[in-house]
């Protein structure tokens, strides 16, 4: 979340030519830098290094041994990464993973957006609305997820009963076929609020005077949208699906709260099987896992920075 | 996720070169004995056994534990110096790679009830150590709701056969006779499949036969899920559909609350259970017996877990303060006292048999060594055997069940 309200604070002012302008002039002109910089660098270098860089350098190191996280241990070579790939249950931990963030990028972004041009249009109690619909983001995943297992399983089937909607009075959770579905609402449930803010963000930094031509052109509310709106955010949908799709494929806290993973193991995301090799023992087989996970997260990060810089909105 | 992981990774060792300072640090007096105990009920009475006991003697200090991740601490070479809690496969694996110290030669161990014994080493051994000793054994069975049983004129069932007449006179009177709470796996592991495996057959053996056969595990083996377990898997299924029909949105604490309410006539759960119900209603008369299995009174039996197990770290640095502490809380009178206050059954030759009313009927079977460990608790957690028996009952296959823990079973034995 926190990388996706940067993005929102910096972008609007930040209009496309000048920060071009800005590169290329810091580019042309090199002069000494004041090692003091450098001194301001060093905590959170040491602190990167030491938290992020050296557990994962370790983490890739025990995945080519048989540890299972104490005790002795031997080098097994690419073993556990043959493994890995030959586990039809982290292939299925892959398949629902990416299939959950794909559908509840487009859900989130599809609602968020909608709602967006809602709040930046001229109604009545735009500020109050706003409010509201930002409260789901600063609620605990596994908080929501409680809640909502428990609509899922006691109110909705007893709502279902009451109406005599027969789909409706079996819980979704405990249908193998359908719990992804609860997964995918709960999380765009939460997912929506911050994908909205860069969205109000995005359509505030629109000139009026682009609606106010295309008016006097005499076009209608939908094509302004299709014509003038969207081609405008453009840059802002393309950080939000990237975002989003980067932070579904962790998904692990509203799963849990909802699921387990379950029914049987129909919802048991990548993340959910990592943790399992802390807790069960099979702590060098997972870190093949992670590591492939963590290529794949590389891949997508690059596809990113390739994108956004492309749209230059970064 | 990787991320996250990670920086769990990094803050643990972070905190283990921390400790590894702060443990440097510590000084002279009585000899200080960390004692690590987690079983969130039993906090309070070992709280007060430990007031008693640093009250009384001035050489040993007992400091209580009852939050440190033990991974972590015997990662770091600093585990807690006596350890009270369930023995399961995670724990084993300490054992395994001789973590523990040898506590053969204590009196106390000659007290343990051989086949209780045993239960430790059907998980692993290590050669020439006794480093476990079992401290209290939770017995499991079906619970029944002794009034309605009595309402329908109800025997306790002795086979499969009265079982299922059991079953079917509930259910023609419109009483469901089983409370199924399938939304939460471990419930449909430890109760629906372990009494139905354990009731037909001898688990540490197919326990033992599987972990030799490792790799080899499959359709063609002597042994294995699809073949020895299919027939406790189908009468499972066949019992799961005498369940209320909504078990597959109901969890464990829904179950409590159904069956303290008369909602069903049986439930598959072990004595933990008990007091949970009884907080809704402690009144309740509730009954105790082996899920029958097959047409054999003689092959009754109850599920077994040890609750609690004793054992001290090789690298304890404490270890003679931990064993006279271990000696204090194996008194008969400490034990004995234990097991009454939390439904357990003593470990030792001399214990006090149960007096509660709703577990007695298992002291016979307990007594006789007619127990099985559960066959879900012999496969590795990283096998995620609750949850595929979960897909299992609530509308699975059992045979591609079955053999997908075979295929499990062999991959996990190829990578370890």
């Amino acid at each position: 979340m926190t990388s996706d309200s940067t993005t929102a604070i910096t972008t609007p002012d930040a209009s496309t030519g000048d920060i071009r302008t800005l590169r290329s002039r810091k580019a042309g002109h090199r002069r000494a830098v004041d090692p003091i910089y450098y001194a301001f660098l060093l905590p959170a270098l040491i602190l990167f290094t030491l938290c992020i860089t050296m557990p994962a350098v370790i983490g890739i190191f025990f995945s080519l041994t048989n540890s299972i996280g104490f005790g002795d241990w031997e080098f097994i070579g690419f073993t556990n990464y043959v493994a890995v790939f030959s586990d039809p249950a982290i292939w299925a931990s892959y398949g629902f993973t990416f299939g959950f963030a794909a559908v509840t990028v487009i859900l989130v972004n599809v609602i968020a957006l909608f709602l967006a041009v809602l709040l930046v249009s001229r109604i009545r109690f735009k500020t109050a609305l706003r409010t509201v619909f930002v409260i789901p983001m600063v609620i605990s995943g596994i908080v929501i997820a409680y809640v909502f297992n428990f609509l899922f399983s006691n109110s909705v089937p007893e709502l279902g009963a009451a109406t005599g909607v027969g789909w409706l009075s079996e819980s979704i959770l405990a249908n193998p076929d359908l719990a992804w579905l609860a997964i995918v609402i709960v999380t765009a449930w939460q997912a929506i609020p911050g994908t909205l803010l860069i969205y109000i963000a995005g359509l505030l930094s629109i000139p009026g005077d682009v609606y106010e031509a295309a008016d006097i052109d005499g076009a209608g509310k939908r094509q302004q949208f299709f014509r003038i709106t969207l081609p405008l955010v453009a840059g802002y949908v393309v950080i939000n699906v990237i975002l989003g799709f980067k932070n579904y494929l962790n998904a692990y806290d509203i799963i849990v709260g909802l699921t387990d993973g379950g029914p049987g193991t129909a919802t048991r995301s990548i993340a959910m099987t990592i943790v399992t090799g802390f807790t069960s023992g099979d702590y060098a087989y997972q870190m093949a896992n992670a590591a492939i996970f963590f290529v794949i997260a590389v891949v997508i990060a690059l596809a990113q920075l390739r994108v956004t810089r492309g749209r230059s909105v970064l | 996720m990787a991320h996250r992981a990670l920086r769990t990774l990094a803050a643990g060792i972070v905190l283990a070169l921390a400790g590894g300072v702060l443990a440097g640090c510590s000084s002279g007096g009585p000899a200080e004995v960390r004692f690590h105990l987690s079983k969130p009920e039993a906090i309070p009475y070992f709280r007060d056994l430990i007031r008693e006991y640093n009250d009384s003697q001035d050489d040993v200090e007992v400091v209580f534990d009852t939050s440190s991740n033990l991974q972590a601490g015997f990662l770091r070479g600093n585990p807690p110096d006596l350890g009270l809690l369930n023995y399961n496969m995670e724990m084993a694996r300490f054992m395994e790679r001789g973590a523990l110290s040898d506590l053969g030669d204590m009196p106390e161990a000659e007290r343990i009830r051989p086949d209780v014994q045993e239960l430790v080493d059907q998980y692993a051994t290590y050669p020439g150590r006794t480093s476990v000793l079992p401290y209290s054994v939770m017995a499991a069975s079906v619970i029944y709701n002794v009034d309605i049983f009595e309402q329908h004129g109800l025997e306790v069932p002795t086979t499969w056969e009265e079982l299922l007449a059991v079953c079917d006179t509930l259910q023609a009177a419109g009483v469901t006779p089983f409370y199924g709470t399938f939304k939460e796996p471990w419930s449909i592991g430890q109760g629906w499949f372990d009494y139905s495996v354990g009731g037909m057959v001898d688990v540490a053996a197919f326990v033992e036969e599987i972990n030799e056969l490792g790799t080899e595990i499959g359709p063609d083996s002597e042994v294995s899920f699809q073949q020895t377990l299919k027939e406790p898997a189908e009468r499972m299924m066949q019992l799961a559909e005498y369940a209320n029909p909504d078990a597959p949105s109901r969890g464990y604490g829904d179950g409590n609350l159904a069956f303290a309410n008369g909602e069903a006539a049986m439930y598959l759960q072990g004595p933990w259970a008990l007091g949970e119900i009884a907080k809704t209603d402690d009144q309740l008369k509730l009954g105790t017996f082996p899920l029958p299995m097959t047409d054999n009174p003689d092959d009754l039996k109850v599920r077994v877990n040890i609750d609690l197990a004793a054992w001290i770290p090789e690298s304890s640095q404490q270890k003679e303060g931990a064993r006279e502490f271990l000696s204090y809380i194996m008194q008969q009178e400490v034990m004995d006292e234990y097991n009454a206050e939390f439904l357990g059954f003593g470990t030792t030759t001399d214990a006090a048999p149960a007096t509660d009313e709703r577990i007695l009927a298992m002291q016979p079977y307990y007594d006789d060594g007619r127990f099985y460990q559960g066959v879900t608790k012999a496969v590795p957690l990283t096998i995620p055997i609750d949850n595929l028996l979960q897909g299992l009952i609530t509308g699975g296959s059992v045979d591609s069940t079955l053999s997908r823990l075979d295929q499990e079973w062999a991959r996990l034995a190829l990578r370890q």
